[in-house]
């Protein structure tokens, strides 16, 4: 089953009553989606509630999707928006004047113009965080460390990987696994300990 | 369940299996847990420059004021191409019986059944006098027969030569 329809079963579980799937699609977005509109709202605060805005809104909206568009689509198009719309009504110009694809929302690059802004505070804890993730990375076993690598960062499948690394299927989903679970096993500390399970 | 939401997570189980997985992480709020930092390490992995704050619990205390969505259901792209295979199948389906059918009731069949008519020899030639009357009399309803409704006007003339004997 792909992701997008992961997303599909998750959309169809919320659109039936179930409001913990819309908890799980917002665990699973919000930082993909922060990072969208903060290219529009610089302020890390602001760029933060009109995360929640967003989600909020197709919370409301979703009803009325019937998944002719990948969710992600339809909610970074929702995102954009409330970007833009929180812009003018604080009279500010969006960053960019010509129309903005959610499609390529992903790949847009503009550091200039689209600078992102944090707080100390912020950027401390958003250290820690990379910096634990990356370490306990660097500590695992070299098949672990390959397998997640080519999972997470090159987006392969795993019968790719599968075939990259000479393993059976099984042995992939196995590694994946423990690589994953070690990392957050040194991460579950920070997170805990985090205010208000920050991250 | 950790290792299914991994699994979960690549795209790599099926849909009952995520339908169950997902049913568990809504009891258990430790997998819950597990869902929300097996993503975060993700994302960390591929944009080490930007994470921020978990809104998600922001999110969930605004989300209580918010009514129930309610939504007649969609149908996902799987379930639709699922639908259109079926479809597909019960036509090509449907097309092979009706050949199978045309094929048992072919005229190429009459000429092989008179050919094994001629070399059969009668178990007794009282028996086959009967069942000859029987079956010129029914004739005009075999399915075999090219004459429909024409075998009744067609007269049948027969010799034995073993009646002639006696």
């Amino acid at each position: 089953m792909a992701d997008r329809e992961v997303d599909q079963q998750l959309v169809e579980r919320v659109q039936r009553g179930d409001k913990h799937a819309f908890d799980l699609l917002v665990s699973k977005y919000q930082r993909r989606l922060g990072r969208l509109i903060s290219r529009f709202v610089r302020d890390p605060g602001e760029a933060e509630d009109v995360t929640q805005d967003a989600f909020i809104k197709a919370y409301r909206a979703l009803p009325g999707f019937r998944g002719e568009s990948a969710f992600y689509t339809w909610l970074y198009r929702i995102g954009i928006n409330t970007a833009k719309n929180h812009l003018l009504a604080n009279k500010r110009r969006p960053p960019t004047s010509t129309p903005f694809d959610a499609e390529e929302s992903e790949s847009f690059e503009d550091a200039g113009l689209l600078q992102e802004v944090s707080t100390p505070e912020n950027e401390l804890m958003s250290k820690q965080v990379v910096d634990v993730v990356q370490q306990s990375l660097q500590q695992l076993p070299e098949d672990l460390r390959s397998a997640l690598t080519l999972r997470e960062i090159e987006g392969l499948s795993y019968e790719e990987i599968a075939s990259v690394m000479n393993f059976p299927v099984g042995t992939v989903r196995s590694r994946i696994f423990r690589a994953r679970e070690a990392i957050a096993e040194n991460l579950r500390p920070l997170l805990e300990t985090s205010k208000g399970n920050r991250w | 369940m950790k290792n299914n939401i991994s699994a979960l997570m690549d795209g790599e189980l099926f849909e009952d299996e995520a339908e169950a997985l997902f049913d568990g992480l809504k009891r258990d709020s430790e997998a819950h847990r597990d869902w929300a930092a097996y993503h975060l390490i993700g994302d960390v992995l591929r944009q080490p420059e930007y994470i921020h704050r978990d809104i998600s619990g922001r999110v969930r205390e605004l989300m209580r004021n918010e009514p129930t969505v309610l939504a007649p259901r969609t149908r996902g792209i799987s379930q639709k191409v699922r639908n259109i295979g079926l479809s597909a199948a019960a036509s090509l389906m449907a097309l092979g019986v009706v050949m199978w059918m045309s094929v048992q009731i072919t005229p190429e069949t009459t000429p092989q059944l008179a050919m094994q008519q001629t070399n059969l020899r009668p178990a007794s030639l009282q028996t086959q006098s009967k069942s000859n009357d029987y079956l010129m009399a029914h004739q005009e309803f075999s399915p075999s027969n090219d004459m429909n409704g024409d075998a009744s006007y067609i007269r049948t003339v027969s010799y034995s030569p073993e009646e002639k004997t006696q």
